[in-house]
């Protein structure tokens, strides 16, 4: 257990830029994260046909179920969204599936996943004034009731703290436990454990981290009953 | 010593979660039995219940977590 101290250090190790700041490693696994989606996004997208290819066919069935998904929870407004989420949802899958190979995952680091988490609130409640206006947004607060004001307000912090919290905590957990498994059994073992902890877990909270996100947002967009 | 005690009851949340997400899944199981057509909605619903069922899980360790390592 030699490394545990090193768990909630977040500047371990990082790359020293003309000696005038560290760049965590962390960030600099989220910009390979970047780099890699940025080229297989261009390299995907760079021969289109009107009859699809095999990986165009592939990549169109991908793109088409998540804007559905969208359009299910979302209504009307899911164009403006659909972007955001997917672009989070990739973003999110890398960075949980980046511990197969032996890396760190970016998602670890408290900032990182409370900036992710930030995001969200501020795209739930900008677009609750957005989509309802100014007058009736502000009134979305007192609903139910009025009673209920203070509630809604501590919600629009409650919120995102359960949402990094969560993602924070699974990936955080899963990456202690591998840790020390890797301690205890270098070989085989790991193998089969990694891909629960990882694949599984990592995947499913990145659903859950983008299913949370656009329910709260179609709830904030919705029109009040009153 | 105290330190490791109270990192111990902190995860006793996870006894909460463990129970509810349970409960939970034996319903929807119930319920696609009962009408396996409606089984994508009662999915859907269920890993919302179930992620918020667990976040008292992982709030217990997050702060288990804390005690530990942060002294």
């Amino acid at each position: 257990m030699h490394d545990m101290q090193e768990i909630f250090n977040e500047s371990a190790a990082g790359l020293d830029v003309f000696g005038l700041f560290t760049v965590s490693p962390y960030i600099l696994v989220s910009w390979g994260i970047m780099l890699f989606l940025t080229v297989s996004s261009i390299l995907l997208t760079r021969n289109l046909q009107r009859i699809p290819s095999k990986g165009q066919a592939m990549l169109e069935i991908c793109i088409g179920s998540f804007n559905n998904f969208c359009k299910e929870h979302l209504g009307k407004p899911w164009r403006s969204f659909a972007p955001w989420l997917g672009t989070v949802a990739l973003y999110v899958t890398f960075c949980n599936l980046v511990p197969l190979f032996g890396i760190t995952p970016p998602t670890k680091s408290f900032s990182v996943v409370a900036t992710l988490a930030a995001l969200s609130a501020i795209l739930i409640y900008s677009a609750q004034f957005r989509f309802l206006g100014f007058k009736k947004g502000l009134k979305k607060f007192a609903t139910p009731s009025p009673l209920l004001l203070p509630i809604n307000i501590l919600e629009i912090f409650i919120r995102p703290l359960s949402l990094c919290m969560r993602l924070f905590g699974n990936v955080l957990a899963s990456y202690i436990i591998m840790e020390m498994i890797h301690a205890v059994a270098p070989v085989v073992i790991p193998a089969f454990l990694q891909l629960y902890f990882d694949v599984f877990d990592g995947l499913i909270q990145s659903v859950v981290f983008i299913f949370l996100t656009t329910l709260f947002l179609s709830e904030s967009m919705e029109e009040a009953h009153s | 010593m105290y330190i490791a005690i109270a990192a111990a009851i902190a995860v006793l949340t996870g006894i909460g979660a463990g129970i509810g997400i349970g409960i939970a899944t034996g319903k929807a199981t119930e319920a696609i039995a009962r009408q396996p057509e409606a089984s994508g909605k009662i999915n859907s619903a269920l890993l919302l219940g179930c992620a918020l069922a667990e976040a008292t899980a992982i709030y217990g360790l997050v702060v288990a977590l804390v005690l530990i390592f942060t002294q």
